[in-house]
């Protein structure tokens, strides 16, 4: 019936409403909390006519859409963790009213207390390890007077010094995940980004994400260095803290 | 090359619970509140699995497994939250081809009529 919808952003506990002070929502709505028992929903209201189920369906094929929602999204979710424990939602999760809000966190209380449990006191951090891409045969220009054979040859020894370089490249990932995970909380491994999307020519080998409590991050950080320093090879690219984005999930999983 | 991100990334760190980072990257953001994040499913119903656009211009961006291996990078799939977007990626892959499939099967009757209709003409 109605044409405002509630979008959800997170779900923490120990939030106060005077946390989200100076927090807009979607299109600078003001913040909300829809409450059950000790959990609470950060919500904002949405119009329907963008975030009903054919809006949301055309608007998500727009990326300056997306990218909006998204920042703004991750921008309530940061608020949240700075003051509170807090589980992310995937982005557009919307509900039609505070009563159906209060409903999903009643059906799902057990796993969502369970889940911010696992996060409490702790923040996701990134680390991602890039390798130059070896370069392509010494003489790599093709040569007029070489032999057909010559040039197979040649190609066959390339692609087998790239093949063996990324061998290389996954051992060094490897070790640096393993380093990084041992006094993690817990670790998850994303997928690789492709160049088009990094914007650098290396090729990244590790893109792993870390959940430390906040009182060894420190520890971490000097971590980090040292596996730089270790790994000269390598790039190592460290960003964070993030809300417990990759850790936040309702099911009991062992990550590690 | 290693000394690229410290100083970079180093501003980054928020001392303590202070909320205000810099803006990430993007396709970090995407990354996370796509592809991660509590799933539970609000009264509006969206499946962003559905978004073919958006997805596979984002999913193509990601290393593919078939090129990851050929770098022989491809020790990632082990972890399983990765192996559970892989099944979705597959799925979502079958699901395309056999889009095309029935795109080609109704081109190819609207060309055969069209065909007859020319021929009766």
């Amino acid at each position: 019936m109605s044409d405002r919808g509630r979008y959800l952003f997170a779900v923490a506990t120990g939030l106060d409403p005077s946390d989200l002070e100076g927090q807009v929502g979607i299109d600078g709505e003001p913040l909300q909390i829809v409450q059950h028992d000790r959990l609470q929903a950060v919500v904002c209201d949405v119009d329907l006519e963008q975030f009903g189920a054919e809006g949301v369906r055309q608007n998500l094929e727009r990326l300056d859409w997306v990218e909006k929602v998204a920042r703004t999204h991750d921008s309530v979710v940061r608020a949240v963790a700075a003051r509170a424990t807090v589980a992310p939602l995937r982005l557009v999760t919307v509900c039609l009213d505070d009563d159906s809000v209060a409903s999903r966190l009643e059906q799902w209380e057990l796993p969502l207390r369970a889940a911010l449990q696992r996060v409490e006191g702790c923040r996701e951090w990134s680390v991602k390890a890039y390798s130059p891409t070896p370069a392509a045969g010494a003489a790599g220009d093709d040569r007029a007077d070489e032999s057909g054979t010559a040039y197979l040859l040649r190609k066959r020894d390339e692609s087998s010094r790239r093949h063996s370089a990324g061998r290389e490249a996954a051992d060094t990932a490897e070790a640096v995940h393993l380093a990084l995970a041992g006094p993690s909380r817990a670790s998850r491994l994303l997928a690789p980004q492709d160049p088009q999307l990094t914007g650098r020519t290396e090729k990244m080998i590790l893109n792993g994400a870390y959940l430390l409590p906040e009182e060894e991050e420190q520890g971490f950080l000097a971590l980090v260095d040292d596996l730089r320093s270790r790994h000269p090879g390598v790039v190592i690219e460290l960003a964070g803290p993030w809300a417990p984005y990759s850790f936040a999930v309702l099911e009991v999983a062992d990550d590690r | 090359m290693s000394e690229i991100s410290s100083a970079a990334a180093t501003q980054g760190y928020a001392p303590a619970r202070q909320g205000s980072t810099p803006p990430a990257n993007l396709a970090d953001i995407l990354e996370r509140v796509l592809d991660k994040g509590i799933i539970i499913a609000g009264d509006i119903q969206v499946n962003l699995l559905d978004i073919e656009l958006l997805t596979i211009r984002i999913r193509l961006l990601v290393v593919s497994v078939d090129k990851a291996q050929e770098m022989g990078i491809d020790w990632w799939r082990r972890d399983s939250g990765l192996t559970s977007s892989r099944r979705e990626l597959e799925t979502e892959n079958r699901e395309l081809r056999e889009r095309i499939e029935q795109l080609e099967q109704f081109e190819n009757k609207a060309g055969s009529r069209q065909g007859r209709a020319r021929k009766q003409s």
